[in-house]
């Protein structure tokens, strides 16, 4: 805001400033409170005051006192995230390319993601369970779950397909017919490099969406938990801070896995555009 | 075979394109010689670009055929035509460096790593861009990205180069300097330029062949100085600009030379050229603004009327530098303009509501074919873009 | 060798169509199937029979577990749309620089990508008894008895709901406003209009598709929700889905088919009512 900063500002400003402040501190600060007492000493509550500081409850977690197989659900949420990320990146910027023509049945299609968007998770994860049920096949959180997810993640990633190539310029890629590329080629080579940070958008969507799922895999995962299944678990019969040492690990992670999307999309924008100063397409993903 | 390949006249033979309903191109036929610069000018919405993405392979006709080098290229993919395209905005690739970019084409065709940087080193420094080959397009200002794109089409060794708009993207200064650029790099290459613009100024400038069109139709393609001089139609008259345009029914013809009546009475002669209108039908011609004799009357008119005259009011003087647009307001609704040089306009100062007429001579009056078309807008269009 | 564009269109978007089919479209018409079915303890008996439907409407019950969840909505839909109204307006109109503004709306948008039910528990430290909140109260004198209603009450349950799902509202109304045209409000402005009078003059009107797409995500994601009442209203509240997966965890799938179908079918005519005011079709497809 350098640069403006000698203009008066209205006071609407300060008023809304201050109430966009006090609406991140209701966002973060709940969160940070239960960072803050992961660290509770080994005597502790699940309120303040701390008494001391420690580690003591993540070895508790570690160790699995008293609580599930949190390791196995730890690896199992990862693996399966790692599944959705993988189907949803592809399947979405398949099905992406295929809207940017007129087919018969895309409107269908188009609604049946919606409809699958906001269905509630657990009649989602109820259909299923049925399903397999009368299949009488077993669910599994690498079958039935996945699925279930997909089925979340897959409208979420059309949604941003269509938003990142309804942004683009089309003349690319008759720019790259001219000059040679095949169709494979043109994909290759030129749509699929500039939408990266678009498909990047998708995979942190397809990831963090997954790894956090709960309504739709609550049925659906079988008879091993996967994280958020075991938090849950743990809500009703853990009450030491070992809780809250999950959430902080959990978060960790989830931020690893933001920052690192959001620094890539940021370093391939600022490669395209190091002194553009034009860079009016935001990079928000939503 | 192998001179075929090189040979880059380009022929169109009744060519329609529709989308959905609307039909973009109307049974256009015109046949561009090898090694000629071509400008298509019109309004936005007038096929001019249509007519260019159809030549590129990016569109495919409803109807006719397209002919390159005398080859049909209708279905034919862009690369196996030997034409090469500048983008509106150039679509430089983003993601890849202005090496890169320019050998694009080299990398698809397979051509390895050390022999295709070589080859775009050498088309970038013939656009005199070699300093600039690791940056990234958005770090180039938009001169340089034209070039860019140019060395960028030119590596494929085109037998024509297609250019949407390629000078709209810059500022008036460069506008100036890249298009006496583009017209000295067809010279030197010695292939086929087709140019879309919506400029006059532009198109008259650079071209051999300018290709006026209208609605999908081609209203005239001649050289500039044809089209200047002897304009086909009104709409060409008043969208190339530079022209008045008056009509009148036949009063007499003698000689090869028809007298007209305008509708408030006034008088004027123009030359047939072979042309035999029928007494009493309506004829429109054309008088260029430059050739144009303007004599101040005082409000009451002591001179007499006489032929090839109009009377009217000042309306506006222009001072344009080498001349000055005087627009006269005449007893009729239509607007007469007259360019005077500076020489001229020195002489005889002057004023917004003076009293004037003006007068012009039977040679620089040019008859114009078919009806009216005094489409407003088309003429306003043509005043707004510097006509 | 030349493939049908129409081809080409339908084997890139088949993926994504055959997990939508089998993982969402099957599963949704057998819970619709099953809601017509008879059950005997654990086992799914396939007569057609209405039983499952009458005694839902039947039952007192259907009605209060409904007029809980639309409390919760209209209050939630209320208090996020506030919320996400101003949040959105402070960020398009009064952030001046497109960095601050990229990186204000991240801090907004990054919970989204970490645990929902982290984000839940953590209002616990916060509000209970001992908690946070109260505890900062007693010490700055303001009360003498811990507040009892913060936690495990209604008020908990729409904190966390709002916690939740503002964000669904923010992205949404920050979308449709930065499209707003600053010179729109300008002239407004020199209209001689007020700043209130260009808000709900010119701002609102102009983002009502982004209004009318935040409220069905905030609808659709309050009225699907179970865990939040489970574990907020600590059991003293239940809302029709939260009823209904107490059912399920009972095995008696017919009677949740049944309220399932119900539910979609209510939600449905929601969406489709706000539809019918705002076209958002367009802003989902960019």
């Amino acid at each position: 805001m350098r640069g403006t900063a000698n203009e008066r500002r209205p006071w609407t400003f300060y008023a809304l400033a201050a109430f966009f402040v006090l609406f991140v501190l209701f966002l973060y600060g709940p969160m940070i409170v239960i960072y803050v007492l992961s660290f509770q000493g080994p005597n502790g509550g699940l309120t303040f005051p701390l008494n001391g500081v420690s580690l003591h409850w993540f070895h508790a977690l570690i160790a699995q006192e008293r609580t599930g197989d949190i390791a196995g659900a730890f690896r199992r949420s990862i693996g399966l995230a790692a599944m959705v990320t993988i189907f949803t990146v592809v399947f979405s910027v398949m099905a992406g390319l295929a809207f940017r023509r007129r087919f018969a049945g895309a409107s269908m299609v188009f609604y049946m993601a919606i409809a699958s968007l906001i269905m509630p998770g657990l009649f989602v994860s109820l259909g299923i369970g049925l399903v397999f049920q009368s299949l009488n096949m077993q669910p599994t959180w690498y079958g039935s779950a996945l699925g279930a997810q997909l089925t979340w993640t897959l409208p979420y990633g059309l949604l941003i397909m269509f938003a990142v190539l309804g942004r683009f310029n089309r003349a690319y890629e008759e720019a790259a017919s001219d000059l040679g590329a095949s169709n494979w080629q043109r994909l290759l080579y030129v749509t699929l490099p500039i939408v990266l940070p678009g498909i990047i958008g998708v995979a942190l969507f397809g990831f963090t969406l997954s790894y956090d799922e709960f309504p739709r895999t609550v049925l659906t995962a079988g008879s091993t938990n996967t994280l958020p299944l075991e938090i849950w678990a743990m809500t009703t019969n853990v009450t030491s801070p070992a809780l809250f040492a999950v959430g902080t690990v959990t978060t960790v992670i989830s931020f690893i896995v933001i920052a690192v999307a959001l620094t890539s999309i940021a370093l391939i924008q600022r490669r395209r555009a190091r002194r553009a100063g034009k860079a009016n397409e935001s990079t928000t993903v939503s | 075979m192998a001179s075929d390949s090189r040979n880059g006249e380009i022929e169109l033979v009744s060519v329609t394109k529709r989308f959905g309903d609307t039909v973009a191109v109307d049974s256009v036929s015109l046949r561009i010689p090898h090694g000629a610069y071509c400008c298509l000018l019109g309004p936005s919405g007038c096929g001019k670009t249509t007519i260019l993405r159809m030549i590129a392979g990016h569109e495919t006709p409803s109807q006719g055929d397209i002919r390159i080098g005398g080859e049909s290229v209708v279905g034919r993919p862009p690369v196996r035509r030997g034409t090469a395209m500048m983008f509106q905005a150039y679509a430089l690739f983003p993601h890849l460096s202005v090496l890169d970019n320019v050998a694009f084409s080299l990398k698809m065709r397979g051509v390895d790593r050390a022999a295709r940087q070589k080859q775009a080193r050498e088309l970038l420094s013939k656009v005199r861009l070699e300093q600039f080959a690791e940056r990234m397009p958005a770090q180039l200002s938009g001169g340089q990205q034209q070039r860019v794109a140019l060395a960028r089409a030119l590596i494929t060794n085109p037998r024509v180069l297609l250019l949407d708009e390629p000078l709209s993207a810059l500022d008036e200064y460069l506008r100036l300097r890249m298009r006496g650029e583009l017209r000295r790099m067809q010279k030197q290459l010695g292939i086929t330029f087709v140019h879309v613009t919506h400029t006059q100024l532009e198109a008259i400038a650079v071209a051999d062949i300018l290709v006026v069109m209208e609605q999908g139709r081609i209203e005239q393609a001649a050289s500039p100085n044809a089209i200047f001089d002897t304009p086909r139609t009104a709409y060409v008259a008043r969208f190339v600009g530079g022209q008045n345009v008056l009509s009148g029914k036949v009063e007499s013809v003698a000689d090869g030379i028809a007298t007209v009546r305008a509708s408030d009475g006034a008088r004027f002669t123009v030359p047939l050229r072979g042309a035999k209108p029928a007494p009493g039908s309506q004829l429109f011609l054309s008088i260029r603004r430059d050739r144009i004799e303007v004599a101040k009357t005082g409000s009451d008119s002591a001179v007499a009327d006489e032929v090839n005259m109009v009377r009217g009011q000042i309306h506006s003087i222009e001072y344009q530098g080498s001349y000055a647009k005087v627009t006269i307001d005449l007893a009729r609704a239509e607007e007469f303009v007259a360019n005077l040089s500076d020489i001229e306009f020195g002489r005889t100062p002057l004023e917004i509501g003076d009293h004037v007429l003006a007068r012009w001579s039977t040679a620089d009056v040019c008859l114009l074919e078919g009806a009216d078309g005094a489409d407003q807008k088309a003429y306003a269009d043509a005043e707004l873009m510097g006509g | 060798m030349k493939i049908n564009q129409q081809t080409v269109s339908w084997l890139q978007v088949a993926p994504l169509t055959l997990v939508l089919v089998v993982f969402f479209g099957v599963p949704m018409l057998l819970v619709g199937a099953v809601s017509f079915f008879d059950y005997q303890r654990w086992h799914i008996v396939p007569t057609f029979i209405l039983d499952n439907y009458v005694e839902l409407f039947q039952s007192g019950l259907t009605l209060r577990l409904y007029l809980t969840a639309i409390k919760y909505v209209v209050i939630v839909w209320a208090v996020t749309l506030a919320i996400g109204f101003t949040v959105a307006y402070f960020l398009v109109f009064h952030v001046r620089t497109l960095t601050w503004q990229i990186g204000l709306f991240l801090i907004c948008t990054v919970p989204f990508w970490t645990s929902n039910i982290i984000r839940m528990i953590s209002w616990i430290p916060f509000l209970g008894r001992h908690g946070v909140f109260n505890d900062g109260l007693m010490r700055l004198g303001i009360i003498h008895q811990p507040l009892s209603f913060l936690l495990f009450s209604d008020f908990a349950v729409i904190v966390a709901y709002v916690h939740l799902n503002t964000l669904f509202m923010i992205v949404p109304i920050f979308n449709s406003m930065a499209r707003i045209d600053r010179g729109v409000m300008e002239a407004a402005y020199d209209a001689g209009a007020s700043r209130w009078r260009v808000i709900s003059e010119v701002v609102l009107p102009l983002s009502k598709t982004g209004i009318a797409l935040g409220t069905i995500f905030v609808i659709t994601l309050v009225m699907g929700d179970f865990f939040v009442v489970k574990i907020m209203s600590g059991g003293q509240s239940a809302t029709v889905v939260s009823a209904l997966s107490t059912e399920i965890s009972s095995l008696q799938y017919p009677p949740a088919a049944a309220s399932a179908v119900v539910l979609v079918v209510i939600v449905a005519l929601m969406v489709s009512a706000i539809l019918r005011l705002v076209d958002v079709r367009r802003e989902l497809t960019g």
